[in-house]
């Protein structure tokens, strides 16, 4: 069966750090060279364009950044909200298996399945699929606008 | 932290199983000190011609699980439509998540965050019981489960003794 073919994910970090050069002579020479500013290690966020291809960000060909950014917004317009304890249907997350605890982030899909905002976006990312109906995301989305 | 979250899962389950164990698999790490390499002993499903063996498998979890799955390969020898020579098993739920463009797999059909070792045992034990013929990974014993059934059988036969006498 198909799709077993894989793509290397190296980060070319050397472009993300910036120049740090000094010159010499601008610099008072016999003392030591102060530490360069914090910065916080950037790394280039890494995508899923289809299954088993994983690419940083600056690999996309067009249509992968497009598809991309549509998804994007799209998990970004399903609902959020802080577990309360209301709902007594959902008591734990199923992608990483934890009880949900008071204040946690939640995302609920369009199929009413709710998870932990962190476990399902990264799970959208690469498939747009509800883990537990296996429902398309999109296509219910659509029903939910056609009803409402 | 997506690391944290794999190995939290995966010792979980091993807790899980050992405390309580699912008829038609046992299942425990290759070395203790590597939660991401279980080794599986399936049970040949009862009634089927894999009934009486004991197949030893591997399954290699990636660092990214739940949200990528396992690869899972038979050590023990074994002749069936869905495995491959090398011992692979080539099952849908085991295929990388996502819709492909080509729309060969549908997403619903692939890998899913919420499979644990557990439901990839009782699918492996179903696919023991059921082969798959539209998409065989092993094309000779496919065509010869089709063709030549009573070959097959002896073929099986041959395969389910040798795991006993490995194990």
């Amino acid at each position: 069966m198909g799709n077993c073919f894989k793509s290397s994910s190296n980060d070319d970090i050397s472009l993300l750090r910036g120049n740090d050069h000094h010159d010499p002579a601008l610099e008072p020479a016999p003392f030591v060279e102060p530490p360069p500013p914090y910065r916080p290690q950037q790394r280039m966020p890494i995508f899923h364009p289809s299954p088993g291809v994983s690419r940083p960000a600056n690999q996309l060909t067009e249509d992968e950044q497009i598809k991309i950014a549509q998804r994007l917004g799209l998990i970004n317009h399903l609902p959020t909200g802080k577990y309360d304890g209301t709902n007594k249907k959902a008591k734990e997350c199923v992608i990483c298996m934890n009880e949900f605890v008071f204040g946690d982030e939640l995302r609920y899909l369009p199929c009413m399945h709710c998870y932990h905002r962190e476990c399902i976006d990264d799970w959208l990312m690469r498939s747009f699929t509800c883990p537990s109906c296996m429902e398309p995301v999109d296509a219910a989305l659509l029903t939910t606008y056609q009803t409402s | 932290m997506a690391h944290e979250q794999a190995s939290l899962l995966l010792s979980r389950q091993l807790k899980e199983l050992c405390k309580s164990s699912v008829d038609g698999f046992s299942a425990g790490l290759i070395d203790d000190d590597d939660l991401y390499k279980w080794e599986i002993v399936i049970y040949g499903p009862p009634e089927t011609l894999y009934e009486g063996g004991m197949f030893k498998a591997h399954l290699l979890f990636p660092r990214e699980y739940p949200h990528r799955p396992p690869k899972m390969k038979f050590v023990s020898n074994m002749w069936h439509p869905n495995i491959d020579q090398e011992g692979n098993v080539c099952i849908s739920i085991l295929h990388e998540p996502g819709d492909d463009k080509y729309g060969y797999e549908k997403a619903a059909e692939r890998w899913l965050p919420v499979h644990t070792v557990e439901t990839i045992c009782i699918s492996v034990i179903s696919m023991l019981a059921d082969p798959n013929d539209e998409s065989p990974a092993n094309v000779d014993a496919a065509k010869m489960w089709r063709e030549n059934f009573e070959e097959f059988k002896k073929k099986v036969t041959r395969t389910v003794r040798r795991s006993v006498e490995e194990l």
